[in-house]
């Protein structure tokens, strides 16, 4: 039987100046492009900024990665990969 | 100044303030980031956004102004411009991209639990009263290099009726939205609770303004007041040096306002006078509005848990803010959605100097400090 296990690979960006949670984000999925194309990888950004709820998905989208956003208490969790 | 004054324009303002603080949250309508994320990441829709407001904002002054409701036109403040006006909004733009949002945009994310943005405003308290050390050279520049005395919008300038261009700029924005972006191309697919369109958050913001020019007599303004809050703060240590200070003795707002018929005036002295009594209640409305809308979608919380380079960059972008928006002076609440649907020259003179300091400060926030 083949089980395939997932990396979770966590950023914490929570309190942090504007756009930061963008920018980082964007970083890192560069940095683990290949493990999040092949689905070895996911990426979940954990953040207190209403905005990047949007523009997160919106941009992510684009690069052809799955996003979902999920509130957890006074923060979302936004999951890529 | 008289009860009925004081409570009517202080009770308006709180109001509208609140009301402006909650849409501003929803939506997170932050103007620094508008023009930081076209730098930054080519994102133009927040951008868009603006352009909404600014020509809703056109169309509700100048008919509001054809029907006899704005008994003051221009509204009181608005200056000349000047080279100064270019230079202060450049600086302006830098700080409040260092500094994650702008003098607004500072207030709402407080409201909301920012530590930074706390931060930011402590910077910017600062920054407004340290400006008042130089205002009398600051001064000297600005009326040297003003372009034309006496004149405060492109209308009076050239002798045409400001109806013709707002109606121009209408229908070029509507042929702009006609061409480029369709209707869904205004809407944002929604994933949290409690979201408000940002073209409905335009809107509401468009009239706010409105309200403020019509009853309050000019519209949204908070910059003097941040100058005031500093000075009263820095006279409970060196209070002989403030009362000496011709920026905290001036009293530029001068006027009558709308529904009354005694002169109320202030500046940005330490004494409660009409600048307090009209700003500092809008001040305490849009921290409050936006605590509010936080605190019922359960956002509400104090955090700082940011490296210390981004703390660095937000106390001084304030500071810098808070020595810009006396420097232009105003910032952009006041001159992109109260002086540019009017065509005041002073804003269109600021956006000159706003875009390309966005765009240093973008540069700067980059390279040095969320690298």
């Amino acid at each position: 039987m083949n089980t395939k296990s997932v990396e979770l690979i966590e950023f914490d960006i929570r309190g942090q100046i504007c756009p930061s949670t963008l920018l980082t984000t964007l970083r890192e999925i560069n940095r683990h492009k290949k493990a999040l194309k092949s689905g070895g990888a996911q990426l979940a950004v954990v953040t207190d900024n209403r905005d990047s709820t949007t523009t997160i998905p919106d941009s992510v989208r684009h690069m052809g990665y799955e996003v979902t956003v999920a509130k957890e208490h006074d923060y979302y969790r936004i999951l890529i990969g | 100044m008289s009860g009925s004054v004081t409570f009517f324009i202080a009770s308006v303002s709180l109001l509208l303030g609140s009301a402006a603080g909650f849409v501003m949250h929803r939506y997170d309508f932050c103007i620094a980031g508008m023009f930081r994320n076209v730098f930054m990441f080519r994102q133009w829709f927040m951008l868009r956004i603006l352009l909404l407001l600014i020509v809703v904002s056109m169309g509700l002054f100048e008919g509001a102004r054809l029907v006899g409701l704005l008994s003051l036109y221009p509204y009181p403040l608005l200056g000349s411009a000047s080279l100064a006006t270019i230079v202060g909004a450049f600086l302006f733009g830098i700080g409040m991209v260092l500094s994650g949002g702008c003098v607004v945009g500072t207030l709402y994310k407080m409201g909301a639990g920012s530590v930074l943005s706390l931060l930011a405003f402590a910077g910017l308290l600062f920054g407004s009263a340290a400006y008042a050390e130089f205002h009398p050279l600051w001064k000297t520049f600005a009326t040297q290099t003003t372009l034309s005395p006496g004149v405060i919008t492109l209308p009076e300038l050239v002798g045409i009726s400001p109806s013709i261009f707002v109606s121009v700029a209408i229908v070029l924005f509507l042929i702009f939205c006609i061409r480029f972006h369709p209707l869904s191309a205004w809407t944002r697919t929604v994933v949290v609770d409690g979201y408000l369109q940002p073209w409905k958050a335009a809107i509401v913001l468009a009239f706010i303004g409105l309200l403020s020019y019509v009853l309050v007599g000019m519209p949204l303004g908070i910059t003097t007041a941040y100058a005031k809050l500093g000075a009263g703060l820095e006279s409970l240590f060196f209070s002989q040096h403030v009362a000496e200070l011709s920026y905290f003795q001036a009293l530029p707002l001068d006027y009558v306002p709308p529904f009354f018929e005694i002169a109320i005036r202030g500046g940005a002295g330490p004494q409660w006078d009409a600048v307090a009594l009209v700003q500092y209640p809008l001040i305490a409305g849009i921290v409050l509005g936006s605590t509010l809308s936080a605190r019922m979608l359960d956002e509400f919380k104090l955090r700082l848990n940011a490296p210390r380079r981004q703390v660095v960059s937000v106390v001084l972008g304030g500071v810098v803010m808070g020595l810009a928006c006396r420097m232009a002076p105003g910032c952009n609440v006041w001159h992109l959605l109260g002086g540019l649907p009017i065509l005041s020259l002073q804003a269109i003179f600021y956006l000159f100097g706003l875009v390309p300091g966005a765009w240093a400060g973008s540069f700067i926030l980059q390279r040095f400090v969320l690298k």
